[in-house]
């Protein structure tokens, strides 16, 4: 018997790319992430053909969650034509033959990167965020055993403290996209660096939520009906991006998230969310479109005119 | 045009890569083999960083990607990952290797000797400008020694470990065997992960960290027992007669570093780095890492976790990278707090 | 009650009697003994000082006390805990934010020097699990008050303030809730003399008029002097003497009490 005997020329690839035990794997991690929300399951991640910090986390939940009834959207910066976004959703295309959207009230699942759609989405679809940094503390305990330990000890003094330092240096808390939340009132989650705007869309969502993280090894979840609550003081009212007034320019929109686009003699507005705006333009020129319902909005917030 | 191209996404981006791969068309497969044949330490880098034994594929890796070294670890390890596991190897022992180079600095000679092997340690660095010109290269004929080096010299340190100079020092091979690329690493790491991740770091933070350890930072004041240079047989059980055989051979180095023990009791302790190829720049400072990471006290920065997460070639280069990509979402939310904070009253006119 | 009180739970049943006892209080590291059978009892509103030279287990006692590491042997009834040692990781956490306070030595140790003065003591209640920014500044500013801390650079990061204002911060910090016990580490040893003498004149205010119960470690007998009632002396992790600051100091009976006595004063 010779050496050749005992292996086989790889030709093709496994469905979904992944071998069938790193997506079980992934699965089980799921699982568990699932069961307790909020809670870093630690996995190991599969290198894949593309460069760790650019949505191999999110891309390995991905290809171990979809199947041959699937629909696939992929987005970034809430944008599906995005680059990036692009390329995943081709990766997934190729490696299952899986059918594609722009459409988020079509798609079973939604891989995003910074971004929540602006409809909500509904029971049965999973939304799969891309994580760079895992870990809320990561900014000011930056040693992962000792972060773990913190969040065993439920003591996130150490967040509240940075809240704290911004309102009595600065009069404001500081931070923009990834403001940490807490889950079902126990562990503290980074979001993944969606804008403040977005995380309403967390909280006791009729979606699931699934967010992974490639080079850091770690995955987590949201279930459906679960409460997500950003680290706020009771007596400082928690503030999303201040966008009134803010029109978007090409549908004339005066709500959701937009992007602020520099001119040579000032600035415009357009909604950050592609298929949305795609959408609203349909409308606009009398062709069908089937437009989903407008996400929950912050409770009592002042200036959140969206 | 936007950076998010309003239906041109896919289109750009296969543009960008048909531009970046045009120097493949006139690849031929000689050229590869070149590669191999004559940038072989180099190739030894990325099989070491990509942790795969492949010296064809590395080279095929580095034509790829143009030399970016990075990228090419990350073709091999994205390739590595879809290959299928058909059997775990013997252990490596100094007994199937044929040791090419193997010098110590501890002790001017000992046992089966200190063997040069190819170096270039004591030549000088002057380009061969004579290349350029098609004259070829004069060199002296390399003469046989009338007493060659033993097959595989033994190592020092178990001459050290009968002197009872060794601190602790296990009796026999661990027989756990963890896997960094199936099972998620921890810390404080096993020994056999810590292990793995060293002989697979990049070269260059494994140089950084272990140079600011060598100056001073939480100095070790290593000694090299030895730097192995070598090729061993890669043995497999034959599944059916169970007989031990060879299916190949690769190349191998590793080096042993001394250093006091850090204790009450008086002794040396051992550092260790092994990796496939031959990469002599990360084996020392991988070794001499191995021992600052245990140092009590140690500077924050050569400590295990902050060692090893950060001299991972795959995930930094990756994330170093992925800041090209866009992050305008992020950024409009990081100008709405400034903007803000700039117009801000003071905290407690804001809370009453 | 204070406004800091009010976060506390129920009100503590009085004690009558001891506030703290220790018993057969063991640490072993290694081959070393650091503690050897020391037991003690602490009073409300008294000060016990405790005095031995670098090496007597002292420190170590005291951090034994704040739950820092788990003694090899030992028993400590605290305020209505039964037995700080014997409870868990998180029961000793919460008793530890909620009812000792401790001053150390370095600053380094018991601050983060580079968060403002008053989110230091914002931390502590942070922990506690306060959640109204409105609370934290103001129980900050009648700590840092209490602590005899200038309010106009209460925002300011430890790390540009002198050792004697740190040491203020700390305090401030321990007290903030109203502990129990107030536990100092040689809380005035490498400050200029005339520093020293302000800060411990701080102490005294605080403890004549909050009744703060403490135990004040140091090998400085003039602080001891200055602020302990009765007063332990350590030697090779053992208790070799107790008894009232001023009798023991005044006539000690121990021949190590009566060498450190001579030597110091």
């Amino acid at each position: 018997m010779k050496l050749a005997d005992l292996t086989h020329a790889r030709t093709d690839y496994n469905y979904a790319f992944l071998d069938e035990h790193a997506k079980r794997e992934v699965r089980r991690a799921l699982l568990k992430a699932v069961a307790v929300p909020g809670y870093q399951v630690p996995y190991a991640s599969r290198e894949v053909p593309m460069a760790r910090g650019w949505g191999t986390g999110g891309l390995q939940v991905t290809l171990s969650i979809i199947g041959e009834s699937s629909r696939l959207k992929v987005i970034d910066q809430g944008a599906d034509d995005s680059v990036n976004a692009a390329n995943l959703r081709r990766f997934v295309a190729r490696m299952t033959g899986v059918q594609t959207t722009t459409d988020a009230l079509e798609a079973t699942v939604i891989q995003s990167r910074h971004r929540i759609p602006e409809e909500e989405l509904q029971t049965g679809q999973v939304l799969v965020l891309q994580v760079p940094l895992p870990d809320p503390f990561s900014y000011v305990e930056p040693s992962r055993s000792l972060a773990r330990e913190l969040h065993a000890d439920s003591d996130y003094a150490l967040l509240w403290l940075r809240l704290y330092e911004d309102l009595t240096l600065h009069g404001e808390v500081l931070t923009g996209a990834d403001h940490p939340v807490l889950v079902q009132g126990h562990y503290v989650m980074a979001p993944s660096p969606i804008p403040r705007y977005d995380l309403a869309a967390l909280h006791q969502a009729h979606h699931l939520t699934l967010l992974s993280a490639g080079r850091e090894k770690r995955l987590y979840a949201v279930p459906p009906y679960t409460d997500v609550l950003p680290l706020a003081f009771d007596d400082v009212p928690f503030q999303i991006e201040r966008q009134q007034g803010w029109v978007c320019q090409q549908s004339g929109a005066q709500h959701g998230f937009m992007n602020e686009v520099p001119q040579e003699d000032g600035r415009s507005y357009v909604l950050s969310d592609t298929g949305y705006l795609e959408k609203l333009l349909r409308q606009k020129r009398g062709e069908p479109a089937i437009i989903g319902a407008r996400r929950k909005s912050q409770q009592d917030q002042p200036g959140s005119a969206l | 045009m936007a950076y998010v191209a309003a239906r041109g996404g896919e289109q750009a981006i296969q543009n960008a890569e048909a531009l970046a791969l045009r120097h493949l068309q006139t690849v031929r497969p000689e050229d590869i083999a070149w590669v191999e044949e004559h940038l072989s330490l180099l190739v030894d880098r990325v099989m070491g960083e990509g942790s795969l034994y492949a010296p064809q594929l590395a080279a095929l890796a580095l034509a790829q990607s143009g030399g970016d070294l990075a990228e090419a670890v990350l073709l091999l390890r994205a390739y590595r990952s879809t290959q299928p596991r058909i059997a775990l190897a013997q252990p490596v022992t100094d007994a199937s290797l044929t040791t090419v180079r193997r010098v110590s600095a501890a002790f001017k000679d000992l046992p089966g000797g200190q063997h040069l092997g190819p170096t270039l340690d004591y030549s000088h660095r002057t380009l061969r400008l004579e290349l350029l010109n098609g004259t070829a290269l004069q060199l002296p004929q390399v003469q046989q020694h009338p007493h060659p080096a033993p097959r595989s010299a033994p190592g020092i340190a178990g001459w050290l470990r009968q002197d009872g100079l060794l601190g602790t020092w296990p009796d026999s091979p661990s027989t756990e065997l963890p896997d960094i690329t199936r099972d998620p690493l921890t810390y404080p790491a096993p020994r056999g992960a810590r292990l793995q991740s060293l002989a697979r770091a990049e070269t260059g933070g494994l140089l950084a960290l272990g140079y600011s350890n060598m100056v001073g930072y939480s100095g070790v004041h290593p000694t090299v027992a030895e730097v192995r240079l070598a090729h061993t047989e890669v043995l497999l059980t034959h599944p059916v007669t169970g007989a031990l055989f060879s299916a190949g051979r690769a190349r191998v180095s590793r080096a042993e570093i001394l250093a006091p023990l850090h204790s009450e009791t008086t002794g040396l302790s051992l550092g260790m780095c092994g990796t496939l190829g031959w990469n002599e720049t990360k084996l020392i400072a991988g070794g001499v890492l191995d021992l600052a990471m245990d140092t009590p006290n140690v500077h924050p920065a050569l400590k295990e976790e902050f060692v090893l997460n950060h001299t991972e070639s795959v995930e930094a280069s990756g994330f170093c990278l992925h800041f090209k990509l866009p992050h305008y979402v992020t950024f409009a939310s990081e100008l709405d707090r400034l903007r803000s904070a700039g117009t801000a009253l003071p905290s407690e006119e804001v809370t009453s | 009650m204070t406004l800091a009180s009010s976060l506390l739970l129920p009100p503590q049943l009085l004690q009558v009697g001891a506030l703290l006892e220790v018993s057969g209080l063991q640490m072993v590291y290694g081959r070393v003994s650091a503690v050897r059978g020391v037991s003690f009892e602490l009073y409300p509103g008294e000060v016990l000082g405790i005095v031995g030279e670098s090496g007597s287990g002292k420190s170590t006692v005291l951090r034994l006390l704040n739950l820092e590491e788990r003694p090899s042997a030992g028993t400590y009834r605290l305020a209505h805990h039964q037995d700080l040692f014997a409870l868990s990781r998180q029961e000793q956490r919460a008793a530890r934010v909620r009812d000792i306070g401790i001053v150390y030595q370095n600053p380094h140790l018991g601050l983060r020097l580079r968060y403002s003065s008053s989110g230091n003591i914002a931390e502590r209640m942070l922990t506690a699990g306060e959640r109204r920014f409105r609370v934290l500044r103001e129980v900050a500013r009648a700590s840092l008050s209490a602590s005899e801390f200038p309010l106009i650079r209460m925002d300011d990061p430890p790390q540009v303030l002198s050792g004697g204002m740190q040491q203020r911060v700390q305090l401030a910090k321990a007290i903030a809730l109203e502990p129990q016990l107030l536990l100092l580490d040689e809380p005035t040893t490498g400050l200029d003399v005339s520093v020293q003498a302000r800060v411990l004149d701080t102490l005294r205010h605080l403890q004549s008029e909050r009744a703060v119960s403490m135990i004040i470690v140091s090998h400085d007998l003039g602080v001891i002097r200055t602020l302990a009632d009765r007063v332990l002396v350590m030697r090779h992790g053992q208790v070799v003497e107790r008894g009232l600051t001023d009798q023991v100091l005044e006539d000690p009976q121990h021949p190590y009490t009566q060498q450190l006595v001579h030597a110091k004063l």
